[in-house]
């Protein structure tokens, strides 16, 4: 059975069809890369499966149950966690406190407990502590554990990111473009962190990025999106190659773009010079 | 589909608290650490900071100074000098505004909510208390437990308005409710005695000035306490993440929706108690007491003594409220009658502002200073000494840090 199940999505935001008919699956341990252009649907794809968007027709599993009308919260309780394009973390506190945030579904008291300070909260807030700290360590980002988020460079956030998302116990991690801003040599250490975390976590992996070497040579399957559509699918070799991967991509290769419009070309127009 | 599932299925789950990092990953990663990990703050010393033994001893003799003016200046007890400002009822005053300030700081400090209604609360729990404690004879620590819960209700029905409008609208929905209370709520002859006001009285054993001051003060700091106790557990870190990004704070597992009916519902309990210890203290509560300029000083002395900071909106309160009652005025009016000089006929007389307005005028440009000038109020102005206080170094800079305080509120 597969870990996420995407059954034939389609999400209207009044009259632009943001997503048609898509069909999604990631198995158990596998890493999933999403590529496409901007604006192919991508993130709107993350945010059904969050649940940041109910979508219009179509469902989506989480191992064989259907989450579509579960609110974002309880799709995190299950196992759900997934990070931001533009960095999803609190600015204000420091990267300790987004982990002690992050664990929330963990904490093994009350609220009202918490407030009035009772004994257990103590040694609770000092496990998440630990454990807060474990993350860190895994992911060398113990320097920086009580500097505050907004201080920090973009580069770094990327990873405290994913740090938080783990410290919320995942089973499937989305990652929506992880090696944005990266270098060559920096998303291949992504990509080995990645490879990493998931042996040790046991994670199933949805990944956006633009990266397109990092991606297939992580994934095990790679689906590629384009106006809101699967264009094609397959092992990353395969749609990497794909003839309408490439055109999607760089463009029909005899004709050049028109002149008189500026409106991209959608799959199947004719483009007339 | 089924070669990757062959080869995944051979991967052991490692229990993350085991899991060791391979020698090339851990280089490759470190690499990269030390590339672009810039800590942008110092590392934190290994070794907390402790005092010496003079510095000991220096804390401790500003918090006995702090405990003497707290207590015995007010009263002019254990005082060897009569300073000639002692007013037990205007510090207990002082000390409701201070419980007040800190319910309010919840709203709009740590969920981002505004309410400018805030005095219907503390309205709903002085009538309450003043109601169970008269009419129905029953004890007063029992009117302080309704005034709470009731407080607390009403307050939690606004916070789920609140969950449908936000911004401007909803401020707008809190500030009809306060006009809506005062005129309704608070003016049912039956339980609020109209005109004439109810009667309030006092608990047996607290019933002098300074008795009741003492229990006043008991309950600030039992407020402090759950108030610290709120931003070092699972609701505060769950508030802070919502009033920054609720998007974020959703996919950490936190419930939106009901942390911010927390913080309302606590909000309100909060004022419901401090309602009640003013009914006590006022003795007679009258239903005109609750207007919006009530709301309005709330807001402000809660701003301008710093969104977040417990110490700063305790002291910004008490400031509020002492000028309200005009014996701010009178205390700086002592000292500086030596020189010939009076705030209050410079208030009234030179600039022709009358002394019940004076806090009108001087709260909203104190709260143009600290909006634009420092965003953290007091809270942010007195932090090197709080943080010296509780025993770390002196640093002029503390606090420095804490920007946008008033420009997340979402209004």
């Amino acid at each position: 059975m597969s870990v996420l199940e995407i059954n034939d999505l389609s999400i209207h935001f009044g009259g632009i069809k943001a997503l048609q008919h898509v069909n999604l699956r990631a198995g158990e341990w596998e890493i999933v890369g999403i590529i496409g252009p901007n604006g192919a649907g991508k993130t709107t794809l993350f945010n059904c499966i969050t649940g940041f968007y109910t979508p219009t027709s179509g469902t989506v599993s989480y191992r064989g149950k259907d989450i579509s009308r579960l609110p974002v919260h309880k799709r995190t309780a299950l196992g759900i966690g997934r990070t931001f394009q533009n960095v999803g973390l609190v600015k204000n506190a420091t990267v300790l406190e987004n982990l002690l945030t992050a664990q929330h579904l963990q904490v093994g008291y009350e609220p009202v407990a918490g407030m009035l300070g009772s004994p257990a909260s103590f040694a609770e807030e000092a496990r998440l502590s630990e454990r807060g700290e474990q993350i860190l360590e895994l992911l060398e980002l113990t320097d920086v554990a009580r500097s505050r988020v907004a201080d920090l460079p973009y580069g770094v956030l990327k990873r405290v990111e994913i740090a938080a998302v783990l410290a919320t116990d995942p089973d499937v991690l989305l990652l929506d473009e992880p090696g944005s801003g990266m270098g060559p040599e920096e998303a291949n250490d992504l990509g080995d962190l990645l490879l990493r975390l998931r042996k040790a976590f046991g994670l199933t992996i949805v990944m956006i990025d633009h990266h397109v070497p990092l991606v297939t040579r992580i994934s095990d399957h790679v689906y590629c999106l384009n106006f809101g559509e699967v264009l094609a699918e397959g092992p990353p070799d395969v749609v990497r190659r794909h003839p309408d991967v490439v055109r999607a991509y760089l463009g029909e290769e005899e004709e050049p773009a028109p002149v008189e419009s500026f409106a991209p070309a959608r799959p199947g127009e004719e483009v007339r010079l | 589909m089924s070669t990757t599932e062959d080869t995944t299925r051979a991967l052991p789950v490692v229990a993350p608290e085991t899991t060791t990092p391979t020698k090339k990953g851990r280089r490759a990663l470190s690499r990269k650490a030390s590339a672009d990990v810039v800590p942008a703050t110092p590392p934190v010393d290994e070794k907390p900071f402790t005092p010496g033994p003079y510095g000991k001893a220096a804390r401790g003799f500003v918090w006995g100074l702090l405990a003497w003016f707290v207590i015995a200046v007010p009263a002019n007890v254990l005082s060897p000098f009569d300073l000639g400002v002692s007013d037990v009822g205007a510090a207990t005053e002082a000390v409701i505004f201070g419980i007040v300030g800190l319910s309010l700081n919840i709203l709009l400090g740590y969920a981002g909510q505004i309410s400018l209604g805030h005095q219907a609360f503390v309205g709903i729990g002085a009538f309450t208390s003043a109601y169970i404690v008269t009419d129905l004879q029953l004890s007063f620590w029992f009117g302080v437990l309704i005034a709470a819960a009731l407080g607390g209700a009403v307050s939690g029905l606004l916070g789920a308005i609140s969950l449908r409008l936000t911004g401007l609208y909803f401020a707008l929905v809190t500030l009809a409710f306060g006009a809506f209370a005062e005129q309704t709520l608070l003016g049912i002859p039956e339980i609020t005695g109209g005109e004439g006001g109810k009667a309030a009285p006092r608990p047996t054993g607290f019933d002098t000035e300074l008795r009741y001051y003492i229990l006043c003060l008991a309950v600030l700091a039992v407020v402090l306490l759950v108030d610290w106790r709120l931003t070092k557990s699972k609701a505060g870190r769950a508030l802070a993440a919502l009033r920054e990004n609720p998007r974020v704070a959703a996919t950490y597992g936190i419930n939106v929706k009901n942390y911010v009916l927390i913080a309302f519902v606590l909000s309100g309990l909060i004022a419901g108690v401090a309602g009640a210890l003013l009914a006590h203290h006022d003795e007679v509560i009258v239903g005109q007491k609750f207007g919006f300029r009530l709301a309005l000083l709330f807001v402000m002395m809660t701003v301008v003594g710093g969104l977040r900071s417990r110490s700063g909106v305790v002291i910004g309160a008490a400031f509020f409220a002492l000028l309200e009652t005009g014996k701010l005025l009178e205390m700086v009016d002592k000292p500086l009658g030596a020189v010939g000089f009076s705030l209050t006929d410079f208030f009234e007389g030179t600039i022709g502002l009358p002394q019940e307005f004076v806090a009108l005028v001087v709260g909203p440009i104190l709260l143009i200073v600290t909006i634009t000038l420092y965003p953290g109020g007091i809270g942010q102005q007195i932090a090197p000494v709080r943080e010296w206080l509780l025993g770390r170094r002196f640093d002029p800079h503390a606090g420095k840090v804490e920007e946008v305080t008033v420009s997340d509120v979402r209004a």
